[in-house]
């Protein structure tokens, strides 16, 4: 094998393997726009409720021996349950114009979330559960990893459940229709305080996944993760295009991808460097992110 | 003794850190960006005491002036973005510093050690106060000169038109341009003195800690800049130092009885601060309230 | 919301008003101080480390540890002072967090606010190394208004901190001698093996520089070489070469909350190397090896480092870790170590390599105010904790758990003694026994 032929093998590898990883950063990039789209607010606390709803299937695995597939419902159906919590406790009874507040409530929350994590766990590092975990599937000079893959098509098919809910349902209609124009959906009738907390624990619920197929994909869950974990999800719906649900599953695979490339070519010290540029460059000459039509309000 | 003066001097330091914050929040734009300026005082002014053995107070003002002049750079893309985009383009800014700094090694020999920055290890041996024999009061009031000086400007800003045009545009940009208000200066203005103040107040971290490393200056930082103005509201530069006050002296040091559970309380309790002051502790109500029980009532 | 009434804003302030006073109330009593009538004369003692964030379990550990100790000295009957009178050991732990500001502002509430004779802690290096800063650093220089109190540092390990001040000890594994003598070990037990590869954490300073000064230096030296060169500059001499190291493992390298170890498992695989060094803590540990394992990266023998010989990365990843070498400070091996590890558990931590010094740190000190002659007295607080600071200096040769600790006295460092262990089927086996 000639050394260009190598290196290309070896590049192409790296890129398909952050494009898989890059998967987990798109549904939290997704968690973030589809409450901005909602509310217009930052809700600081969704990577941390992400990883608490993780640990909570983690729970299901450690008392009762939960099958993996059993745990990644329960860690949907926790953090859908924690982004309700955190809809009535940071943005119910907060006035709606006062985004400054709600901001602060939930990284209030945020703070809460991930200490009682802390607190459950002495803040070990715990093994998690994952499907196919050691399947390694060889083509060629290349190896796809089989958890990795799983993590891969379950992001794709709850992105698609999403959009159904939210394009085909009366449901969907509602929380649409609150996004655009909340004044003229409460003249429709429309209970905006349900539709945004249904809006908080879709996100939940999506938010759950992520959190359980990072964990997953790492094989082990860390209280250290949520700090990076919110940054890059903030940088996945930046980039994506505030609002837009195609814009981050793209941004997020494109983060996931060229932060790969950047630690082949660069190292370690430098890779989160260059992903930052890329924001930097996005802000610059693409405002609006990828899909350039993102919502435009502070 | 000791102790609290030490505990003074933090909350002075996290004082300067919420009104550059502050400053920027008048005019409408919230930055998660403060560590960065923060870690470019702390680092400048440590590098200039060390490495070139400058005396503290010029070292000081140029790690000030050093943080607001990339304060001003960013400035002006910060304009093309607003509201969340501007959340994230100021934390990918100073994650972006933290970097950096985390990369810097610059050490230089000082008879059989050797001093600097030095990446992961960090900076150690910024002990400029203590080896020149500043007690730990000296060191306090040499802190609380600058906060006052900081918050006589920008209390006397506020109350002159400079404060007027502040607001304004951060009430209603539109309006504020139509009645002739140059946006592009303002917004520039405000962020160069939002680095000027984190500049400050990182010279005087790095010199009361006489360590930094790269870890100190995170996005838990920043949060903390603009949660001592959202806390303490936006009527006057006093909530942010009410804010800090109620966050490292009551919730930080006071509850340390409460062993490892105050961080849980911490978080409870901010949220419900939140929902139940939403313009901050120290909103206009309370500070009309206030000047009333001392007598002082004005206008309101 | 927007037509909550008059009367509803006024509860809220009014909610809002007596919870703020509540929060003051109880923050007053916290700050005041306790009258200073002492009924009966105790040695008390302060630690602090981190019980928030996400370095919990090694605050929970140490003080688990050390409550032991102070029961394990009462129940035995005490600590006797300068005249003769038996004392009892009083504990009072803070929490620190793993943050510098903390640390600072607990190590000045115990020297001015408490008649602690000593501080033991913090957990984490960075947050040390900020504490020492503080210290007067030469005893009796007046023009240093450093604080005069004395410090014996149970689990922060980065190398060479303690010299920062002679107000500060530490009672921590040493490093170099440790991975000196298993490379050493290793040669003889793997004589075919020839080439290392390995990664750190490059944001944790302890794993860093432990890799670049101490481990990599210390392969060499032993006759290993780095798969396809680039560590000319090591010389086997502790910190020669340090760029060297780094450069060479610019690609391998990850930091401590990364969660893809897929570019840095494939540099190991395609390096082929007998050893592999994985330096680093548990979570990072634990997912680098869960991705060998993927990878099926299997080399002929795996080094970690030493803060990884604990419970945690057996929760973490007992199946990937399996075979994986560390020297430690702490093995449940003699009786008295056992006793510790068992005492650990019932007070709900666990004993390792960090926590365990806790325990020596508890006896050290009553060895020190006996030898000294303490009198714990309000009014002899400043000449006892100097006392207690100069027996620490003067001290050549204490117990451990694993047997004598040696002191290194003018750097205020300790010499352990180590065993080897190795990952095996879920537990930390004592492969080899150099005491």
């Amino acid at each position: 094998m000639s050394d260009f032929w190598f290196e290309f093998v070896e590049i192409t590898q790296t890129v398909g393997d952050g494009l898989l990883f890059g998967a987990t950063y798109a549904l939290i990039g997704i968690g973030f726009t589809l409450i901005f789209g909602a509310m217009g607010k930052l809700n600081m606390t969704y990577a941390g409720a992400s990883l608490a709803g993780a640990y909570a299937g983690l729970a299901a695995f450690t008392f009762v021996n939960a099958p993996a597939l059993v745990v990644f419902l329960v860690s949907a159906l926790a953090s859908g349950f924690i982004g309700f919590v955190v809809y009535v406790a940071c943005f119910r009874f907060i006035p709606v114009n006062n985004h400054l507040a709600a901001l602060m409530a939930s990284i209030g929350a945020l703070f809460f979330i991930d200490e009682i994590v802390i607190h459950a766990t002495d803040g070990s590092p715990l093994t998690f559960p994952a499907m196919f975990e050691y399947v390694m599937f060889d083509l060629g000079p290349y190896g796809i990893r089989g958890d990795l893959l799983f993590v891969f098509v379950v992001c794709v098919v709850s992105t698609a459940g999403l959009v159904y809910v939210l394009y085909r349902s009366r449901l969907g209609l509602a929380t649409r229709a609150v996004s655009q124009q909340d004044v003229a959906a409460r003249l429709c009738g429309i209970d905006v305080h349900r539709t945004n907390a249904i809006t908080f624990v879709l996100a939940g619920l999506l938010g759950g996944i992520a959190g359980s197929m990072t964990a997953a994909a790492v094989g082990v869950l860390s209280p250290l993760v949520t700090i990076p974990l919110t940054v890059k999800g903030l940088i996945v719906t930046v980039i994506g295009g505030l609002g837009s649900i195609p814009g981050a599953i793209v941004a997020g695979l494109l983060v996931g991808g060229l932060e790969n490339v950047f630690l082949y070519f660069r190292g370690v010290n430098e890779r989160d460097m260059y992903v930052l540029l890329l924001l930097f460059v996005f802000l610059v000459f693409r405002p609006h992110g990828i899909s350039g039509t993102a919502i435009d309000r502070d | 003794m000791a102790y609290y003066l030490g505990l003074v001097q933090l909350i002075g330091i996290h004082t300067l850190l919420g009104l550059s914050a502050y400053v920027l929040m008048l005019t409408g734009q919230l930055s998660l960006g403060q560590a960065g300026f923060f870690a470019i005082g702390a680092y400048s002014a440590g590098i200039l005491t060390v490495i070139f053995e400058l005396p503290v107070l010029p070292a000081l003002l140029a790690g000030a002036l050093i943080a607001a002049f990339f304060a001003f750079l960013v400035g002006f893309p910060a304009l093309r973005v607003k509201g969340l985009m501007l959340v994230v383009a100021t934390i990918a800014f100073s994650e972006f510093v933290r970097l950096f700094f985390f990369n810097l090694s610059w050490r230089v020999p000082r008879g059989d050690i050797s001093v600097g920055p030095d990446s992961t290890n960090g900076f150690r041996e910024i002990r400029y106060f203590v080896a020149n024999g500043w007690s730990a009061f000296e060191i306090t009031a040499f802190v609380w000169i600058f906060v006052i000086l900081v918050m006589a400007l920008l209390w006397w800003a506020d109350r002159s038109r400079a404060g007027a045009v502040l607001r304004a545009v951060g009430e209603d940009e539109l309006a504020a341009q139509s009645v002739g208000i140059n946006l592009t200066a303002v917004k520039v203005a405000a962020m160069t003195a939002g680095g000027f103040i984190a500049g400050i107040g990182g010279a005087l971290y790095a010199h009361t800690a006489t360590y930094i490393d790269h870890l100190t200056f995170t996005v838990l930082l920043a949060t903390f800049a603009i949660a001592y103005p959202i806390l303490g509201g936006l009527s006057s530069v006093f909530g942010t130092l009410v804010a800090v006050i109620f966050i490292q002296g009551v919730l930080v040091e006071g509850l340390r009885f409460l062993g490892d559970w105050r961080n849980i309380v911490f978080g409870l309790l901010i949220i419900a601060a939140m929902n139940l002051k939403p313009s901050g502790l120290f909103d206009a109500p309370t500070a009309r309230m206030l000047k009333r029980a001392v007598g002082l009532d004005g206008r309101g | 919301m927007e037509n909550s009434t008059r009367s509803g804003t006024s509860i809220r302030a009014m909610t809002f008003a007596s919870v703020a006073a509540a929060a003051l109330a109880v923050t007053l009593t916290a700050f005041a101080q306790p009258a200073l009538a002492e009924t009966e004369r105790t040695v008390k003692i302060a630690g602090w480390g981190a019980k928030s964030g996400p370095l919990r379990s090694f605050g929970v550990n140490s003080e688990a540890v050390l409550t032991a100790a102070v029961q394990a000295i009462n129940d035995a009957g005490g600590v006797k002072l300068g005249d003769g009178t038996m004392a009892k050991m009083e504990l009072t732990y803070y929490d620190s967090a793993c943050n510098a500001d903390q640390a600072i502002s607990v190590a000045r509430k115990v020297e001015s606010q408490t008649e602690a004779l000593i501080g033991i802690g913090p957990t984490c290096s960075g947050a040390a190394a900020a504490m020492y800063g503080i210290f007067q650093k030469t005893v009796g220089d007046a023009s240093d208004t450093g604080l005069q109190f004395p410090i014996l540092t149970d689990t922060a390990i980065r190398p060479g901190l303690a010299k920062k001040s002679q107000w500060t000890f530490r009672n921590v594994p040493n490093e170099i001698a440790m991975y000196d003598a298993l490379f050493e070990w290793l040669r003889t037990q793997y004589p075919d093996a020839e080439t290392i590869y390995g990664g750190t954490e490059t944001d944790q300073a302890h794993s860093r520089l432990t890799f670049a000064l101490v481990i990599v230096p210390m392969a060499k030296k032993h006759g290993f070489e780095w798969v396809g060169g680039g560590i000319e500059g090591v010389t086997g001499k502790v910190g020669e070469g340090r760029e060297n190291v780094m450069e060479a493992s610019k690609s391998s390298n990850w930091l401590m909350a990364d969660t893809n170890f897929s570019v840095q498992a494939r540099a190991f695989k395609k390096s082929g190397a007998d050893m592999m060094i994985i330096s680093s803590h548990p979570f990072t540990t634990c997912g680098m090896l869960k991705e060998m394992k993927r990878q099926r990266i299997n080399p002929k023998v795996l080094v970690g480092l030493t803060s990884s010989s604990s419970a945690e990365t057996l929760k973490g990843c007992s199946d990937a870790a399996e075979g994986m070498y560390i020297p430690t400070g702490f093995a449940p091996i003699t009786e008295a170590a056992a006793q510790v590890a068992a005492l650990a558990e019932a007070n709900g931590g666990s004993a390792d390599l960090h926590s365990a010094a806790a325990w020596e740190n508890a006896h050290i000190i009553k060895q020190v105010v006996e030898a000294t002659g303490v009198m714990a007295k309000p009014d002899t607080l400043v000449a006892d904790r100097r006392k207690v600071r100069d027996g620490l200096e003067a001290l050549a040769n204490v117990d451990g758990l694993m047997g004598a600790i040696g002191r290194v006295q003018d750097e205020g460092e300790s010499i352990k003694p180590y065993v080897f262990v190795q990952a095996d089927a879920g537990s930390w086996t004592v492969v080899h026994d150099p005491r």
